[in-house]
């Protein structure tokens, strides 16, 4: 008697062969169909970030839907990955993308160090980077400088929101002196530093005891009573700070009952941004902040963006998160315009480097040649009622940045 | 001193909330001899559960609470439903099924309430702030820190004037003497994790308008519970009341006046206190 199953090994060998074959050729078919491209978005979908991660995607595919499903007349294949907490996560997701999907930009990217890691990723394959939220210093690595030719943000650098809004608050508070309070981690330093640094140089006074930013323990911190009544005993005019997500909730709510709540508070725009203000509610209102995107700009861009962000059924209003990553797809729109024929990373990278001019819903903007961010305008917005809602309500231009 | 009468009452108000959290895990660990590693997701399922329930009116407030102390109880009950059949494996088993209970709650509760943080809307009074010794404070701490002594000191009177209070407290010192009156001791643990998990219950909707209730309420408020009955000494609940007021203290009054330490200053102080308390282990030990 023959045993059966050499006959049913040998069918399933042949089968597994075949299948592999076909997912081959479904590979290849779509790499060198001229007529579609994939894209990488990294994003939190889960853990601390998932709020700002779900912003960002709602800002990638509002433009997709917004233009037929395709950037630069190509149908976009968007392959979404998980970035989690940061790079434990995100550096397997990304190489997954990378190596798997072939995608030919990598976009989205939430958090700093996932952005530090993924970065070298990219250059080395190539594939253009071009992040909408974070963009950390990029340390050199093994002594050399970090090649950032195929690195683009849509966002900011994490210091900008301080330097622009310390010339305001220099002016608002005269002869007075300002508390900087923060949060104990990078993301927290370069914010209040740019801030400080910017304050100090025009002449300005920390009221802070030592003259340094009190930083508290992230994210331990849920009860920032204690600091805030031991801020309010250096009397100072007003109060900087930055705090994003919980904390930013918790701060907000809890300055409004500490001895300081008659103190005017400024602040880097996260704090009140996205679904935290809901969260604050009431005790967000007149908080002064600095963002470079408010959801009440007058210019046409905006006024589409928020509509369509209506209309696509998404609660309040968009967020800088959100409009980055919709500036990204633009971005990414028009660079794949210029490319002929099959796209490749290289192709596509020279593209973005010249893409000039960009209309967006913040006002129109560019990327600065060399640091390959943009060249943008900062807004001073308040917190107040704008109809039934809470929103960050456009004040003032402040200024550009970075400066030329 | 001025300077330090707010951050003392504030440290007395969590100190006294962490009090109510960190009972329950004593009590279960002293009595039923059940080291209940998911003692801090009843907590963050309490919170939830207020958070959700409160919307700015009396009545859904007293609703709120109640219900977080009935979702607390009903979490204890199965946890001693699954803990009995562990009966005499060691303390290993336990925190391993509870550790898992912790896990597979942590992310049902993530699922069902989301990631952000949320916060029980209160009746207006309550949000308003009122003037002590020329400082602001929020209304709502007050009647937190009311309601913790009203708790504190009802659990000290059941503990001790009541059968049930003699009976749990005869099951931590001797067990075969429970037995020996006839009272099932096994009773009386199950007893003691409900309770303990309605006070979990209660402690998490009590802390939910001063912190929120989050993915990492459920850690934090079992590493500050564990710490407290570390120092406090296992199965002490005078000890566990201690202990929590100097954490509650550390953490308000100790972190503004040396805030370069206050990362460490926690630890640090739990470490002084097992130093301190190891110099007089040996006579407790010989006993």
């Amino acid at each position: 008697m023959s045993d059966p199953r050499p006959h049913l090994r040998r069918r399933l060998a042949a089968l597994t062969a075949a299948g592999l074959l076909l997912t081959g050729a479904a590979c290849t078919s779509t790499a060198t169909d001229s007529g579609s491209v994939r894209v990488g978005l990294l994003v939190s979908l889960s853990g601390t970030y998932a709020a700002v991660g779900e912003d960002m995607q709602r800002g990638f595919r509002l433009y997709l839907d917004t233009h037929d499903g395709k950037l630069g007349g190509r149908k976009v294949d968007l392959v979404v990955a998980d970035e989690g907490d940061g790079p434990a996560t995100a550096v397997p997701a990304a190489q997954k993308l990378l190596e798997r999907d072939q995608v030919v930009a990598l976009t989205g990217l939430v958090g700093g160090a996932t952005v530090d890691k993924v970065q070298t990723l990219t250059t080395q394959r190539k594939v253009p980077l071009l992040g909408a939220n974070a963009r950390p210093a990029f340390a050199p690595v093994g002594g050399k400088p970090r090649d950032l030719a195929y690195t683009w943000h849509t966002s900011y650098n994490s210091d900008e929101p301080g330097i622009a809004i310390a010339e305001y608050v220099r002016a608002q508070v005269g002869d007075g002196q300002v508390y900087a309070i923060g949060p104990d981690y990078q993301g927290g330093y370069d914010e209040l530093r740019g801030f400080t640094d910017t304050f100090t140089r025009l002449g300005g006074k920390l009221a802070n005891p030592d003259g340094k930013t009190l930083f508290t323990p992230f994210p331990a911190t849920e009860n920032f009573l204690p600091y805030l009544n031991k801020a309010a005993e250096t009397r100072p005019k007003a109060v900087y700070t930055f705090y994003a997500g919980a904390a930013a909730v918790a701060f907000v709510k809890q300055y409004a009952q500490s001895d300081l709540a008659d103190v005017p508070l400024y602040a880097a725009g996260f704090l009140t941004e996205g679904s935290v203000l809901t969260a604050q509610g009431s005790a967000a209102t007149g908080i002064r902040n600095v963002l470079n995107y408010s959801p009440t700009l007058a210019n046409q861009a905006n006024q589409d963006f928020v509509a369509a962000w209506s209309a696509a059924g998404h609660p309040g209003q968009p967020t800088t998160f959100a409009m980055a990553s919709y500036d990204a797809a633009a971005v990414l729109d028009r660079a794949l315009t210029a490319v002929n024929g099959e796209v490749s990373g290289e192709k596509l990278n020279a593209a973005i480097g010249q893409v000039g001019r960009v209309v967006s819903p913040r006002g129109d903007w560019q990327f600065d040649p060399t640091e390959h961010r943009p060249v943008q305008r900062w807004y001073l917005r308040e917190v107040r009622n704008d109809g039934p809602v809470l929103s960050n309500v456009l004040v003032q231009d402040l200024t550009t940045l970075p400066a030329s | 001193m001025d300077a330090y009468l707010i951050p003392a009452v504030d440290g007395v108000a969590y100190g006294l909330l962490l009090a109510i959290a960190a009972a329950g895990l004593t009590v279960a660990f002293g009595a039923g001899g059940v080291l209940n590693l998911a003692h801090g997701t009843l907590i963050a399922a309490g919170g939830y559960v207020a958070a959700a329930t409160s919307s700015g009116t009396w009545p859904s407030l007293a609703a709120a609470v109640a219900l977080a102390a009935g979702v607390g109880a009903a979490g204890g009950g199965v946890l001693a439903a699954a803990t009995a059949a562990l009966q005499g494996r060691g303390h290993l088993d336990q925190a391993l099924l509870t550790f898992g209970v912790a896990l597979v709650g942590a992310d049902l509760l993530t699922a069902a309430y989301g990631s952000d943080t949320l916060r029980p809307r209160l009746p207006e009074v309550l949000e308003a702030t009122v003037r002590i010794a020329g400082h602001r404070y929020p209304v709502d701490r007050l009647a937190v820190l009311g309601v913790a002594v009203a708790v504190v000191a009802a659990g000290y009177v059941v503990l001790h004037r009541t059968r049930a209070g003699r009976l749990i407290r005869a099951t931590v010192d001797d067990r075969a003497m429970v037995a020996g009156i006839g009272v099932n001791p096994r009773l009386v643990d199950a007893a003691v994790l409900v309770a303990a998990g309605a006070l979990a219950g209660l402690a998490g909707a009590l802390t939910t308008p001063i912190l929120g209730v989050g993915p990492h309420t459920a850690d934090t408020a079992l590493l500050l519970s564990l710490i407290i009955v570390v120092c406090g000494g296992l199965g002490s609940v005078p000890g566990a009341l201690t202990a929590a007021l100097a954490v509650g203290v550390v953490q308000t009054v100790g972190v503004t006046s040396f805030p370069a330490l206050a990362p460490y200053l926690l630890i640090g102080a739990m470490a002084v206190v097992l130093l301190a308390r190891r110099t007089s282990l040996p006579a407790g030990a010989s006993a």
